[in-house]
């Protein structure tokens, strides 16, 4: 279980830039086994949300636990499945799968084995030679999750792992997720600007606003499980709709809001100029 | 699970490969062949003591070699560029590492390591020569002026170009900071540290020659300065083109590591490299 309470963080003042409130008074609370999506505009905080989570980045305020212990770093029981795939470019694909094992002190033979193991998972058996460079981006982010896979955490964590894909791709990588969670039921957390992605692939869409970042809904998806083997009813189906189109609805007035508040300020400050 | 077929682009593998060498080979051996051509009608047209033709040049070579001057000198040169350029190679690799690795490291050295890199090298052969006399560590200390700051400011932007992403990727799955230096940055920067070895070595030469030519009379350097007393042009000529020669050796030798190394970029990067890398020697 993840619990996050009262978290904040501003990103103290950088030259002329000033300071940014990037997260204000989150509060979430993920389930074990729980597949919840975070959603929110661009620049919300949601990936430095998922870096906190993770252990990367520190914060100012408020507690993060994961299975009642707070996070003060990175930990095995979690792993990170990056936008940019984050692969090492020098190595094989088996190389990179087992990256994870190999930090930990893996012997070769055994984290090949388990390595070929999520290969096969991910549908790229005959590519353990090659170089992440040889392969398409949405292969390569199929190796970024093998990765993850490989090191067996309890959490996974998902920084918009398919928002440099082409549609077509993401699509089919969606469906694969959906199925690899539906058989491992690993807790996922997983960051997304898509309405749809976020209600086909999610338990839970937790809404964030822009800044400062904060959880302003939790959607329940009462879609049926499992999902993959059903993607094309359910994006059909009137629930979907009405869900993503309720996400919208919030989306589009806090980018309104934010906006017209923008503007607001900046007429106010004309006459004092 | 179904894998879905993509294109995929091979980049050239590491290691030899026939017609690549062919169709690069060619245009070079062509131009070498009307460089030489050129070499020769003009000198003959212009008949000039101080500009032999390239003919000349090659037969004073095989006078010098059978005398035995070159090869004596070779291995003395030779030798002393190896040892120069390995110091300069460590310390400048060791030195552009720390500097990559630590902000304060690079603030203090940054201007010394930009001062000696833009400084006439040879203006140090004097102290050097007070310092160590006529003896060998002068002309190390030359070689070691001439190469190491340009593997240092490689090395410095090599080890900052790691991308980030990969860092985080490393802290993520908790590497400690020997296995993010090991096995992340390392290897990520290795591409751009061997760019400035390259060009170290390039430097290395120049300042082996110049070394020998300005401190005391050994190796090559020693067979150019008598040459040039006698007014041997051909003899000067001739030593310069073993210099070039070897420098392309030592500079092949450098990339045939590096290709060894880092062979898994694409031969499109490798050729891009040659640009990225600071200030050209």
């Amino acid at each position: 279980m993840i619990e996050i309470t009262g978290l904040a963080k501003t990103f103290p003042a950088r030259g002329s830039n000033a300071p940014v409130d990037a997260l204000k008074d989150v509060n979430l609370t993920v389930q074990d086994g729980e597949f919840l999506t975070i959603l929110g505009p661009s620049g919300c905080g949601k990936t430095t949300l998922l870096r906190m989570i993770a252990g990367l980045l520190p914060w100012d305020d408020g507690e993060i636990l994961v299975n009642g212990r707070p996070v003060t770093g990175p930990g095995p029981e979690r792993a990170l499945v990056f936008q940019s795939f984050a692969l090492l470019p020098w190595a094989t694909i088996l190389d990179n799968v087992a990256f994870g094992l190999e930090l930990r002190g893996v012997v070769k033979a055994k984290r090949y084995e388990r390595a070929a193991e999520l290969i096969d998972l991910v549908g790229l058996t005959g590519f353990e030679s090659r170089l992440p460079g040889q392969l398409s981006g949405g292969m390569q982010q199929r190796v970024g999750l093998a990765r993850a896979l490989a090191v067996d955490p309890k959490i996974l964590l998902m920084d918009e792992p398919f928002g440099a894909l082409d549609e077509q791709t993401r699509r089919l990588l969606q469906e694969e997720l959906l199925q690899i969670w539906e058989a491992t039921r690993k807790t996922v957390i997983f960051i997304t600007h898509s309405m749809e992605e976020a209600v086909l692939l999610g338990d839970r869409v937790a809404l964030m606003s822009p800044r400062p970042g904060r959880i302003v809904d939790l959607v329940a998806v009462p879609l049926p499980r499992p999902r993959a083997a059903t993607v094309d009813a359910i994006e059909g189906s009137a629930e979907f709709a009405k869900l993503t189109a309720g996400l919208w609805r919030q989306l589009r007035e806090m980018q309104l809001f934010r906006r017209h508040s923008a503007q607001g300020r900046h007429r106010s400050s004309e006459p004092a100029a | 699970m179904s894998s879905v077929a993509v294109e995929v682009s091979r980049p050239h593998p590491p290691g030899f490969d026939g017609r690549r060498f062919a169709s690069n080979a060619a245009p070079a051996a062509i131009a070498l062949a009307i460089g030489v051509a050129l070499w020769e009608t003009a000198a003959r047209i212009w008949d000039q003591p101080f500009f032999p033709p390239f003919s000349a040049v090659v037969e004073r070579l095989a006078e010098l070699t059978a005398e035995g001057k070159i090869l004596t000198s070779l291995v003395g040169s030779l030798s002393n560029l190896v040892m120069g350029f390995a110091i300069s190679a460590v310390v400048g690799v060791g030195l552009g590492m720390l500097m990559g690795a630590y902000r304060k490291v690079e603030m203090a050295l940054d201007i010394y390591v930009y001062a000696m890199l833009t400084a006439p090298s040879l203006v140090f052969a004097p102290i050097f020569f007070a310092i160590f006399g006529l003896g060998r560590a002068s002309i190390l200390g030359v070689i070691i002026v001439y190469s190491m700051f340009i593997i240092i400011i490689n090395t410095v932007s090599a080890i900052r170009g790691v991308s980030p992403a990969l860092i985080e990727m490393g802290r993520s799955y908790c590497a400690s900071e020997r296995q993010l230096f090991f096995k992340i940055i390392l290897p990520a920067a290795l591409p751009l540290i061997f760019a400035g070895l390259r060009l170290g070595m390039g430097r290395a030469v120049k300042g082996t020659i110049n070394g020998e030519m300005f401190i005391s009379a050994v190796g090559l350097g020693a067979v150019v300065i008598s040459a040039g007393r006698r007014f041997d042009a051909a003899a000067v000529l001739a030593v310069l083109l073993v210099i070039i020669i070897v420098a392309l050796i030592a500079i092949k030798l450098v990339q045939i590591v590096d290709a060894r190394l880092t062979g898994w970029l694409p031969s499109t990067a490798r050729q891009g490299r040659a640009g990225r890398a600071a200030a050209p020697g």
